[in-house]
């Protein structure tokens, strides 16, 4: 091989080993978002004595809907590993559920553990505590108010709007304005409305 | 053409900076010469911003891997059709697509108002081309598409799956061209408030581009709905995502907007607040921009982190101190032509529709946000979820939905008693036939059923506004039924087409409620294995395993099962889900596996099947009975229909042949009481 075309060669074997290189880097991700699949963390209790599943499969998927994964994905851990098995983090949840309620524990408690790991962060909605109420009840709280402002305000027009009006014609009386010709167009029109 | 397509970005700078700067001089001087050269300095932007974007297509057509969007967002085995798509799949792509649309709404309206609105045009101009150029700008120093690589990789990265779908070929520029729009009605606003040409003159210029972003925004909504429902695999439509959320919030302050300019035009009322309307519609479709570009909110549609957010965020923090500077000094201009007369009258009740709009909004944003100012006040993170934003939002959803019924019924200026009780009677006793009818049948949960029952009666309120101006037309000019609804509706398209929207938004409430009753199932296939499940409607149905498939197809390899449903005694067409590996042209993986749901399709309910994957030949299967998911789209699709009806030009005289325009107050009347 030459010498000026070992140069191309050495150049697509450099690109080749820079792409793998790059892909090597490339996080891995979900249908959703990158994954962090080591942002798994044991939650972990020792059984209750006696310990009595308190739950049913039922109950388990519908608690698993408020425990959120934490793989990157804005799922909970349910859809989550119902839906990509690239996520290794909901099954791992998934496993820690079980644990859990084969100890014994129920959802209120199952909940509090995974807070406990994750934090509050672990919930897919903010307990209803503390600040958070803030989050719930301040939307409905603007929406009280600018109800209060638009009534006052309309109030406030429709009274400035009475007190502007022309005083009303006696009944069968010229209307103040209006033709008579005009007035029998109007009824006709009236008359035709239904 | 892709050094062409480079320079071009640069001179389109150029043009910009000459359009702003002698579009805002020839408006101070009063200097037609400068004025005209700043309108062909936008008409050149637009041509350069073209130029540009066909350099990019260039590239991403024959595969140039020397440009870094290029080679991150294609390979050389991806159809064509997804990569001429990839145009807008990556962040400096779609600022270009960005750039390339508002560049030409901007000569459009520039175009189109080159012998009307002569004393606003410059300051819109003006306005137009400085909101390009900040695009412009933002492309070329900080997402240019054509920055090219040190080296010439021999394949590009490809792109990534999940836009590997027809819906996103299309839905991206839907949202876009709905989420520019709101620039010109923006303009238009600066303009008014510049000038102080306040009148009903901006606002007759605006109506039409408020319209086209309004249709555009909503055909993109429904799209990217049905894009997540077949291609992410959730089970669902609407996840209250961030990136969402954010084309919805520009939807329902111009939805607002689209309602409160009526008053204005018949009464000359609510004009600080129509200003407030534009200005804000258009402010969100930015912060909406900076939420997905930013990365400062986690979501499933954003584009990596870039430098791109500081940008926005320092454009956002400008044009809201401007808008809120120039809305301050104006207000006495701003000042309502008349005075609403009552409270039970229908401009009330399109105030109110305007509160619970922009109420909705807010807590939209609200949601948003949370998380972000939670850590900043607690320094606790916490997640603000799907079940969150209904909680809060449902109930604002159904109070409005019970105003879109109401708001129609109620005579302008002022209601009597009489006309309240002969216009609501039909439509109530509808609403709670429908609620009784349900009840009858077991429904129990309240929201649906709620839901259900409003729906009932603003579909009422839409017949009953119908029936009564076909009679209308039939007394009047003896036509049958059938042509006198063409004709009602083609002559007076503003409220007839609203009518049809109200009728998409009512079958669109009614979809919703349905998944309330979705039944989701996980359950485990061997091949040939049979598994029975319920579904809402408490019919059995038997899914029987055809076996995994591998195969591959195009660029990818394909894992695949089919399950046989049999209901009611009646085998069905299988359903096959898919696990897909996408590869380059080298063979090479590309993105991690990705999941294709599978779905049978009825107009009561959407069996949902997801391949979640398979471990020794046994298949983890979930299956969703998802109620009336069709009727979504159908209510989008209704929805857009009206909208274009809405939007479709009439001429004045042809409006007032409708015989139900009001026109309460007259134009020059209200400008000049």
């Amino acid at each position: 091989m030459k010498r000026r075309d070992a140069i191309p060669a050495l150049g697509a074997f450099a690109s080749l080993v820079l792409v793998r290189a790059a892909r090597a880097q490339q996080p891995a991700r979900t249908n959703f978002a990158e994954m962090e699949q080591g942002a798994y963390r044991p939650t972990l209790r020792p059984a209750k004595p006696g310990a009595k599943r308190q739950l049913t499969d039922d109950q388990r998927d519908a608690l698993e809907h408020r425990i959120k994964c934490q793989c990157g994905c804005p799922l909970d851990v349910y859809t989550c590993r119902t839906t990509d098995f690239t996520c290794s983090v909901a099954p791992a949840m998934h496993r820690d559920v079980l644990r859990l309620i084969e100890g014994g524990y129920d959802g209120k408690e199952i909940l509090a553990a995974f807070v406990e790991t994750f934090g509050e962060v672990a919930l897919t909605e903010p307990k209803k505590e503390g600040f958070n109420w803030a989050g719930y009840f301040a939307p409905g709280a603007a929406l009280a108010v600018g109800a209060v402002a638009v009534t006052m305000m309309i109030l406030r027009w429709s009274r400035t709007a009475a007190a502007n009006a022309p005083t009303p014609a006696a009944p069968g009386g010229p209307v103040p304005g209006v033709t008579d010709e005009e007035m029998a167009r109007l009824d006709k029109a009236l008359r035709e409305e239904g | 053409m892709i050094l062409i397509g480079e320079l071009s970005l640069w001179i389109a700078l150029l043009m910009c900076v000459w359009s702003a700067t002698l579009s805002f001089a020839g408006g101070k001087l009063q200097r037609g010469d400068l004025v005209a050269s700043g309108e062909r300095g936008l008409y050149a932007g637009f041509g350069f911003v073209l130029l540009a974007s066909l350099g990019l297509w260039t590239a991403l057509l024959t595969s140039d891997f020397s440009l870094r969007y290029v080679a991150s967002f294609t390979s050389a085995n991806l159809p064509v059709v997804y990569k001429i798509s990839a145009f807008w799949g990556g962040q400096a792509g779609s600022m270009l697509f960005w750039c390339l649309i508002l560049a030409g709404y901007g000569a459009l309206a520039t175009w189109t108002n080159r012998s009307r609105n002569r004393a606003l045009m410059p300051w819109v101009t003006g306005t137009n081309a400085l909101v390009l150029l900040f695009f412009v700008a933002t492309t070329v120093l900080a997402s240019n598409p054509f920055e090219r690589l040190d080296w010439i990789p021999p394949d590009g990265r490809g792109l990534n799956p999940q836009l590997q779908n027809p819906a996103m070929a299309i839905h991206p520029p839907m949202l876009y061209l709905g989420y520019v729009a709101t620039a010109i009605p923006f303009s238009f606003a600066i303009a008014a408030l510049v000038s102080r040409r306040l009148d009903a003159e901006w606002l007759g210029a605006v109506r039409k581009w408020a319209l086209i972003s309004w249709v555009f925004l909503t055909v993109g909504i429904v799209l990217g709905m049905w894009w997540a429902y077949v291609e992410l695999g959730w089970g669902g439509y609407w996840m209250w995502d961030p990136v969402e959320n954010a084309s919805l919030l520009p939807w329902l302050t111009g939805t607002a907007f689209l309602h409160s300019i009526m008053i204005q035009e018949k009464r000359g009322m609510l004009r600080k607040w129509n200003v407030t309307l534009v200005v804000a519609t258009f402010l969100l479709s930015i912060l909406g921009t900076f939420i997905t570009r930013s990365g400062v909110i986690q979501s499933v549609h954003s584009f990596a982190q870039s430098a791109v957010g500081s940008w926005f965020a320092a454009f956002f923090a400008l044009a809201l101190g401007a808008s809120i500077w120039l809305v301050s000094i104006r207000l006495k201009d701003l000042e309502a032509k008349a005075e609403l007369e009552a409270m039970v009258s229908r401009e009330a009740a399109f105030l109110y529709n305007n509160l619970v709009l922009v109420g909705i909004a807010f807590s939209v944003l609200w949601g948003t946000l949370f998380p972000i100012l939670s850590e900043a006040v607690r320094g606790t993170k916490i997640t603000v979820g799907e079940s969150f934003f209904n909680t809060v939002n449902v109930p604002l959803g159904l109070l409005l939905l019970a105003l879109t019924g109401i708001g129609p019924l109620i005579a302008w200026r002022k209601a009597s008693i009489a006309n309240v009780q002969r216009q609501f009677a039909f439509p109530v006793a509808m609403g709670l036939l429908v609620g009784a009818a349900l009840f009858v049948l077991g429904i129990r949960r309240v929201s649906p059923l709620i839901a259900w029952s409003l729906a009932g009666f603003v579909t009422g309120t839409i017949l009953q506004e119908f029936y009564k101006g076909v009679g209308a037309r039939r007394r009047m000019h003896g036509e049958n039924p059938v042509v006198a609804l063409g004709r009602l509706v083609a002559r007076n398209r503003r409220r007839y087409g609203g009518y049809i929207v109200h009728a998409g938004i009512v079958i669109l409430f009614s979809a919703f409620a349905g998944m309330a009753f979705k039944k989701e199932y996980d359950v485990a296939f061997a091949d040939g294995q049979e598994h029975k499940v319920i579904d809402p409607y408490g019919r059995e149905w038997t899914f029987r395993s055809d076996g995994l498939s591998e195969y591959r197809v195009l660029n990818r390899n394909v894992q695949a099962i089919s399950l046989i449903p049999t209901v009611d005694g009646k085998t069905l067409k299988p359903i096959t889900s898919e696990k897909r590996q996408h590869f380059d042209s080298r063979g090479e993986p590309t993105f991690q596996p990705s999941t294709e749901v599978g779905i049978l399709v009825t107009q009561r309910q959407d069996v949902y099947l997801v391949l979640a994957g398979a471990i020794n030949g046994t298949a983890e299967v979930r299956i969703n009975f998802n109620p009336l998911v069709v009727w979504v789209w159908h209510g989008g699709v209704l929805m857009a229909i009206g909208g274009l009806i809405v939007m479709w030009p009439q001429s004045e005289k042809r409006r007032r042949q409708g015989g139900y325009v009001a026109e309460l107050v007259p134009q020059h009347e209200a400008a000049n009481p």
